[in-house]
């Protein structure tokens, strides 16, 4: 294989009966990030579930290549421990488990004997929640449960910059985040963003790439990746508007 | 096996049988008790499956005539120290061999922690007013009467009035002669105002049957608060029954957590009354059968008063071929106004062998309550398995979290740190 990050072939999906995804390519090398932007029902959620493995989604076609595996037969754990990750557009709560046990529960099965110490592990902890403006009375809580939809998206960065993935999607994360919390969770976002660390942002709104700067942007449209582009793409976006993209692929492209 | 109903009485629970307790019984409260009880039990017939509340439970399963009942248990020295009697005022360890109570705190000498017998003669008045008393407001209950009759080892506990008590009383049993027939019996009485913390704990190996028939009677009298946490984890070759009485004064308060997750098979009745104004009950459960193991608990709310208070939540886990029955009632007397009931529960059912009968109901004669009950029935969310496999969980560690996120609910009302990891590590096993 080559350095190629993640690389999608012709990826086919459905979710009960229905054929949802119908042929996505999609190539992320190493240190890129890539915006995917396309309207509802387009099979955005359905891309970043498939990706990360939910047994709901039936592959019938293609290949997802990570990290020079076809990694469409390993479950989602193990999806996660070669370093995938997904923030998730609707983050689950799970009562009964804590914030501070899942966490470390979930880095220790990811990262391993990477991390030394518990001691280590709380030092970080405390120093990404800080970061991120969150208190830490969140430690104590149960796993989103009762937390606003801005808390939610938060935990899910905190959890993405203590897991360290070498790439993630991210499903609509900026759905619903006022300014300041698109702010904060871009922030965190950022401090990942390097040579070792690639990304997809799936979004609706052009808003959270203000933010976050894509290197490349596709559009996807009934399941499949219609228009794709490097930065000159990108800047033509920012140059023309997304107005131009409605012309292009009509007034339901971008809602 | 051969039913209940048509045999004869198992040897254990003849009329000889209780003679020979009578002739051992030195007060004549306790000898008029027995005797009545006793009465009672040879009038009543042995439940069978066409009784509503033995229908999902056959009295068949439970062979009472394989097991020899334990003498009336003496006092002995002071058995084995266990890790955790040190978090407790006084300590009750009950054996086949006998009983001890220890004072490690100095607060025995202010509560009363007695055997019945003992109780009797100190605190006669008191026995004879508490000992089958108002709290039983059910009648005709066979196994409610034969340990009347019959009871083995009988605890005495008073708090006297305005009295709180910080650490508690722990009551451990652990039998280790196989099939024997313990015949418990606990009273318990927190007089006005006072605050206690009471912990039962049953425990046998897997390889030791024993049979159980456990009854308590806890009053809670004006403005007193008192906490019970009953462990039952016999091994899988026993078995329990369980009649369990809850009165509850003006302004008072009862938290009862109850917690099976032992035994082969295990049948219980728990009703509470609330009885005057002002009064609270919080009555939690768990349980979780697994294999062959089957557990059906039967809880009454009685609302005898208006401005009362009840609020039952129990949740259970059933997996492999383990069967577990709720049935729950509310019941509010004419003209109880006022009053709040609550019941929920939930099932986990975690494979398609498993089964949970859920019945909840309701039994109201007055008209102005506010009053709720109902029950969950399902296996984990897939979901939830999804977003922690997603996390680095394997499906088995998704699968164990989620079972004891289910029951951490019910697992952070006890307030022993050890009592929560013995409860989440019998969890653990099971899963």
């Amino acid at each position: 294989m080559s350095d190629t990050e993640i690389r999608i072939v012709n990826l086919h999906a459905r979710c009960e009966e229905k054929e949802i995804l119908k042929g996505v390519n999609l190539e992320i090398n190493p240190g890129e990030v890539h915006a995917l932007m396309g309207p509802n029902g387009s099979g955005k959620s359905t891309l970043s579930n498939v990706i990360m493995g939910h047994p709901s989604y039936e592959v019938t076609g293609g290949e997802i290549w990570f990290k020079g595996r076809n990694i469409l037969e390993l479950e989602p754990d193990e999806r996660a421990r070669l370093g995938l990750f997904l923030a998730f557009q609707y983050p689950i709560a799970i009562p009964g488990v804590s914030v501070a046990k899942f966490l470390k529960s979930s880095s220790d099965a990811i990262l391993g004997d990477q991390r030394k110490s518990a001691g280590e592990f709380l030092k970080e902890l405390r120093e990404n929640l800080k970061f991120l403006e969150m208190n830490e009375a969140f430690l104590n809580r149960f796993l989103n449960d009762g937390f606003s939809g801005g808390e939610k998206k938060r935990m899910e960065i905190l959890q993405m910059l203590m897991l360290k993935p070498s790439f993630a999607v991210m499903d609509e994360t900026d759905s619903g985040l006022d300014i300041d919390a698109l702010r904060v969770v871009s922030k965190g976002v950022n401090r990942l963003t390097g040579p070792a660390f690639s990304l997809l942002v799936i979004t609706h709104y052009e808003r959270i790439l203000q933010y976050i700067k894509p290197d490349h942007l596709h559009v996807l449209i009934d399941g499949k990746v219609v228009m794709s582009g490097g930065p000159e793409l990108v800047k033509e976006l920012e140059e023309k508007g997304y107005d131009w993209i409605r012309q292009q692929f009509g007034q339901e492209v971008l809602v | 096996m051969t039913p209940l109903a048509t045999q004869h009485e198992p040897a254990a629970l003849n009329p000889a049988a209780f003679q020979d307790i009578l002739v051992s019984t030195a007060t004549t409260t306790l000898k008029e008790k027995r005797q009545a009880a006793f009465n009672a039990f040879s009038a009543l017939p042995w439940p069978t499956l066409r009784d509503e509340e033995w229908r999902r439970t056959d009295p068949a399963s439970l062979p009472l005539d394989r097991f020899h009942s334990l003498p009336v248990l003496e006092p002995v020295a002071s058995a084995d120290e266990h890790e955790l009697d040190a978090l407790f005022d006084v300590v009750v360890s009950v054996h086949e061999s006998g009983y001890s109570i220890r004072d490690r705190s100095g607060a025995g000498s202010r509560i009363t922690v007695q055997s019945l017998a003992d109780a009797a003669r100190d605190h006669h008045e008191a026995v004879s007013r508490y000992l089958h008393g108002p709290a039983l407001i059910e009648e005709n209950r066979k196994f409610t009467e034969l340990n009347g009759a019959f009871w083995n080892f009988g605890l005495f506990i008073r708090i006297p009035a305005n009295l709180e008590v910080e650490n508690g009383v722990l009551v451990r049993y652990r039998i280790t002669r196989p099939y024997s027939l313990l015949i418990p019996k606990l009273v318990v009485v927190a007089e006005s105002g006072s605050r206690a913390n009471v912990v039962e704990v049953f425990h046998s190996e897997d390889d030791c049957p024993v049979f159980t028939v456990s009854a308590r009677e806890l009053y809670v009298e004006q403005a007193a608060r008192l906490q019970v946490f009953s462990l039952q984890e016999w091994g899988r070759t026993s078995f329990h029954v369980g009649e369990d009485w809850g009165h509850v004064e003006r302004d008072a308060q009862i938290d009862w957590v109850t917690l099976t997750l032992g035994s082969q098979v295990s049948k219980s009745t728990m009703g509470c009354n609330v009885s005057a104004p002002n009064a609270n009950a919080y009555l939690s459960g768990l349980f979780f059968a697994d294999r062959d193991q089957h557990v059906d608990q039967r809880t009454l709310q009685q609302h005898a008063s208006p401005h009362t208070y009840s609020n039952l939540l129990y949740k259970g886990a059933v997996k492999d071929q383990g069967h577990s029955v709720y049935q729950g009632i509310i019941a509010a007397k004419p003209g109880a106004i006022d009053v709040d009931a609550y019941q929920m529960n939930n099932n986990l059912v975690l494979n398609s062998g498993a089964k949970a009968d859920s019945l909840p109901g309701l039994k109201i004669d007055a008209d102005d309550l506010k009053c709720s009950h109902g029950s969950t029935m399902g296996n984990l969310d897939p979901d939830q398995l999804f977003y922690l496999q997603s996390r680095g969980f394997s499906n088995a560690e998704a699968r164990r979290t989620l079972v004891l996120a289910f029951f951490e609910e019910i697992i952070a009302k006890i307030p022993y740190a050890f009592m929560q990891d013995r409860v989440r590590a019998d969890v653990n096993r099971k899963i």
